[in-house]
């Protein structure tokens, strides 16, 4: 079965179960079922967010239009590559690599932290250009066709948001703004939702790291353990493979927008976006 | 493997024998293995966790006892007798809240999911026993700061939450109720992932899907809709918080919301929600009502795929709750014809029991009188759901008394029956205890007769206009009110009897001993209460879980020497039927 | 009759991806997002949202049977990703034709 050195003696099983292979077994259906949960869970989500996408497309499109997509898609590679350093800590656990368990876990743990920094970069941004959804009105004087000038109360977040799409050169003709703030709750709530939950990732991977540092991975039989681990990680990143298409490109950009907003996030470009 | 003879009936395990009386009392079983409070509290073994369960449910279905008191006494009156306005919100809002989310979802799967799906199939315990003990402090969690929350301030939205009131014009602590909610739904969760597994990977040898006992299929139904469908309510809430604390439209039409859309996502967990309740307790009925007629259950396998059946088909019928609301008419349609098909596997499964009881030997003790109610008043609730299943009689029929009457013949007039039945059934065997034959009779009787009195007036008050939810009512339904609550004290009272009898056997019972019911099934081939691991050995299984129905079933096991004629076996504690208690097989 | 059988499906071998299969598959789940951000960057119109969404399924099912293994995995492990697959699609399905058919007239 596991690669064990003739030296190594077998894992203690736990009391209630008959053999190691029943407990590993065991241990892989209970996290599958528990990742059932999670695909209904975030399922739920997409589904109102595809309901309001059917009935508001053009809305739906402005508010993509701007979102930071240099950001989204560094993001994509960097929970990619996590992805490829979990599954690398398996094998090194399968092969009783002591050291490799430790590297691959600690780098899937350092890829996930610079994707919540740069996300929460993504965040504290859309917070400076005010697209944080809100019930707050402005009064704007509204120039009439007669050349007076009208008080008329306004969405906050529409007069946000209709200035950031100026900037990006969005043509918000036909857009009604109000629907727009719509998008936005349902880009925070979504990715919020994948940010806690790779937060709890990260977590977890750290528990494991500790563990690994404690000894608990010398009995080849327990890789089970990092298995279970990267099936919940291997979610996260499905997760993110559709919030990237339904969020960012549901809009138009461009690959020059989406590298000078990445430049200006991480402080590289000054001022603002293109 | 040894080769087993052609057996005309066998239990499914050689019983483990009964202690001689002084080697009896210093028997470690799972209750005196080990004492103090960190015992109880730091427990992994699935029994006890079932016992945890077992005191908390009781407790919350006081309080929901206690907020129903309130309402049925206000509606005594046609003006209200006894609450404001808004008081009796909060007064059936925490009613509906507090007996669906803390008592009828969890109490089966809690106390005898947890306590007997390991000994049912004949495992030492469940597939994850730290997760189920992290499972019940979850929902103590969840469950205590809900209750909490409807005590300071209480929540007035109805139990179902809808937007916008509940998002925008409420006052009442609907992001907190709902933050309480959210956290049980974890242990709802965690408990299914731990009963899905046990019983995929952790059957004794020779327990096949075949041989499985009927309560375990529907564990696995119930548990399979607990994984399905919780996480959407968990999702809905988020949403529902979301609009609330931010101020932001996502349900709410002034704000380019749909409110529709959340009734679609409540509604999505919530029907099915209601096959979560139901599912276990017809679980249970199919254990008492095999042993209390003495007979193998007709249609197995109709049985066992009619609780699958339940909890797919129950998926597609949420529509069902928004007949009125306003979703698209075709949608609707289609609802209404999948709401005829999802009463097709719970009429197979009435149909089944009463085939079970045709020429069986019936006897009615308390368990068995519970499942008779349950039988009954079952299929009335369930009936009549199809009224409120046809589009044109719906829209009648909607939110009024009927929907009322309706629910609560399936949830009190099955499920918390099932839940006596199956407390009555397999006290004897949790705590070593038998309690006492005629109170539990008469408590059952009590209970019954109330519940006929307490609904079926609100049958008749809801086709002739009475509105659920109101405080006041017009003068002519006043008769029917009083007769309501009248009954709704009677079943108060029966329902309260075992709380006297049952603590009461504890001191003053008699022994049980490990098969007082002569029943089949592996948890009754051990003494009571059960040993801390179930079972000195791995049992090995080679029949169904209701092999009732056999003559001179001692004389077949001495020829198949499974039983050793060299000491007297003593009859009643084997497990086995004798010939003079088998009629008619 | 007096057979026993095993609850567990999995083979005694239950071996892991090797190291030049985990890349290959990397490379791949790399190569799909490099598709998916150049549709992203492009405008093809109606046509975008199907694309992308096809890509995303293509990265899921590379994913799920490399990564997450379901390659040698047994059928109940298949059984629940397909459930949960299922399960979304009859929420979407039903939620959504409401969404699509609320507006129609009944007759």
């Amino acid at each position: 079965m596991a690669a064990s050195t003739m030296t190594q003696e077998a894992a203690p099983v736990a009391h209630h179960f008959n053999n190691m292979l029943q407990q590993q077994s065991t241990v892989r259906l209970g996290m599958w079922l528990f990742l059932v949960t999670e695909v209904l869970f975030f399922g739920g989500a997409f589904c109102a967010y595809t309901g309001y996408r059917i009935w508001f497309p053009k809305e739906f499109e402005a508010g993509s239009a701007a979102l930071n997509c240099g950001i989204a898609s560094v993001n994509t590679f960097l929970l990619l590559t996590s992805s490829l350093t979990c599954t690398l800590a398996i094998r090194a656990a399968y092969k009783n690599n002591q050291f490799g368990i430790k590297l691959w876990l600690l780098a899937t743990i350092v890829l996930g932290t610079v994707f919540l920094g740069l996300k929460g970069r993504e965040y504290h941004l859309d917070y400076e250009e005010g697209l944080i959804p809100t019930s707050r009105t402005i009064v704007v004087q509204e120039k009439q066709d007669d050349g007076t000038y009208l008080p008329k109360e306004r969405s906050q977040f529409a007069e946000n948001v209709t200035k950031v799409l100026k900037q990006e050169g969005y043509k918000t003709e036909g857009v009604y703004m109000p629907r727009v703030q719509l998008f936005f709750v349902f880009y925070y709530v979504m990715t919020g939702l994948h940010v806690i939950h790779m937060i709890i990732g990260i977590g977890l991977l750290s528990w494991q790291l500790t563990l690994a540092q404690m000894g608990f991975f010398k009995h080849p039989e327990r890789y089970v353990y990092i298995e279970v681990m990267s099936l919940y990680w291997h979610f996260v990143d499905m997760v993110w493979m559709f919030l990237l298409p339904l969020l960012y490109f549901a809009g138009p950009h461009t690959l020059e927008q989406a590298i000078g907003q990445f430049q200006m996030a991480i402080g590289l470009a000054s001022g603002h976006h293109e | 493997m040894t080769k087993v003879p052609e057996l005309h009936y066998t239990p499914q395990m050689v019983p483990m024998p009964e202690l001689p009386p002084e080697q009896e009392a210093n028997r470690l079983h799972y209750l005196n293995h080990s004492y103090g409070i960190f015992s109880w509290l730091l427990t992994v073994d699935h029994k006890r966790i079932g016992l945890l369960y077992l005191v908390s449910a009781s407790v919350f279905f006081l309080f929901g006892g206690l907020a129903v008191a309130l309402v049925r006494l206000n509606l005594i009156t046609p003006t209200g007798a006894i609450l404001e306005l808004d008081q009796y919100n909060k007064a059936f809002t925490a009613h509906g809240t507090i007996m669906l989310f803390l008592f009828l979802i969890p109490v089966i799967p809690g106390v005898l999911g947890n306590f007997l799906v390991p000994m049912m199939i004949g495992a030492k315990d469940m597939a994850f026993p730290k997760l189920n003990l992290l499972s019940w402090y979850v929902w103590m969690a969840g469950a205590m700061f809900f209750v909490w929350q409807l005590t300071v301030g209480g929540l007035d939205t109805g139990w179902t939450l809808y937007p916008p009131y509940s998002s925008k014009y409420s006052h009442t602590n609907v992001l907190y109720a709902g933050l309480g909610i959210f956290i049980t739904g974890f242990s709802s969760i965690l408990t299914a992932v731990n009963i899905i597994a046990t019983i995929h990977k952790m059957r004794c040898p020779g327990m096949t899907w075949s041989r499985l006992p009927l309560f375990i299929w529907a564990m696995y139904a119930t548990s399979l809709i607990q994984l399905l469908g919780t996480p959407v309510i968990a999702v809905t809430i988020i949403l529902l918080a979301t609009e609330k604390i931010f101020g932001v439209g996502i349900f709410d039409p002034a704000l380019e919301g749909d409110p529709i859309l959340f009734q679609h996502m409540f509604w999505f967990y919530s029907h099915p929600a209601v096959y979560i309740m139901i599912l276990p307790g017809m679980g249970v009925i199919n254990e008492t009502i095999t042993c209390f007629s003495r007979k193998n259950i007709f249609g197995y396998k109709a049985v066992a795929w009619s609780s699958v059946g339940i909890a797919v088909v129950g998926f597609l019928v949420w529509g069902h709750h928004m007949f009125l609301a306003g979703q698209g008419y075709y949608l609707g349609l289609l609802f209404s014809i999948l709401t005829m098909l999802v009463a097709v596997p719970s009429a197979i499964k009435v149909f089944n029991w009463s085939a079970t009881l045709f020429k069986g030997s019936i006897s009615f003790e308390a368990p068995m009188m519970y499942t008779m109610g349950f039988l009954v008043l079952f299929t009335i609730g369930g009936v009549t759901g199809l009224y409120l299943g046809v589009l044109g009689s719906d829209i009648h029929l909607h939110d009024t008394y009927f929907v009322i009457a309706h629910f609560h013949f399936t949830m009190v007039g099955g499920m918390l029956m099932a839940w006596l039945a199956g407390l009555h059934f397999w006290w004897p065997k949790m705590t070593g205890k038998m309690y006492s034959d005629f109170w539990s009779r008469l408590a059952a009787v009590v209970a019954i007769v109330g519940f006929i009195m307490t609904f079926i007036p609100q049958f008749i008050l809801g086709y002739n206009g009475m509105p659920r939810r109101y405080p006041n009512y017009a003068p002519e339904f006043q008769f029917l009110n009083i007769l309501s609550t009248a009954g709704a004290s009677i079943q108060g009272i029966g329902y309260l009897m075992p709380l006297f009898y049952l603590p009461a056997s504890l001191f003053l019972g008699r022994k049980a001993g490990g098969n007082p019911w002569m029943a089949t099934g592996l948890e009754w081939q051990v003494p009571s209460p059960p040993p801390m691991h179930n079972f000195d050995t791995t049992p090995v299984v080679y029949y169904g879980p209701y092999e009732y129905s056999m003559p001179n079933g001692l004389e077949q096991l001495e020829k198949a020497g499974m039983i050793f004629s060299d000491e007297e076996p003593n009859i009643a504690h084997a497990g086995l039927s004798t010939p003079e208690v088998i009629r008619g097989s | 009759m007096s057979e026993v059988r095993e609850t567990i499906h999995e083979s005694d071998d239950h071996h892991v991806a090797s190291f030049g299969s985990t890349m290959t598959t990397f490379a791949v789940l790399a190569l799909l997002a490099v598709i998916q951000l150049a549709v992203g960057f492009n405008d093809f119109g109606p046509m975008k949202i199907l694309a992308s969404l096809t890509i995303t399924g293509i990265q899921v099912f590379v994913l799920s049977v490399f990564f997450m293994d379901l390659r040698q995995a047994d059928k109940l492990t298949w059984l629940c990703a397909g459930a949960s697959v299922f399960w979304v699609l009859i929420m979407f399905t039903f939620t959504l034709t409401d969404f699509v058919t609320r507006h129609m007239a009944a007759y």
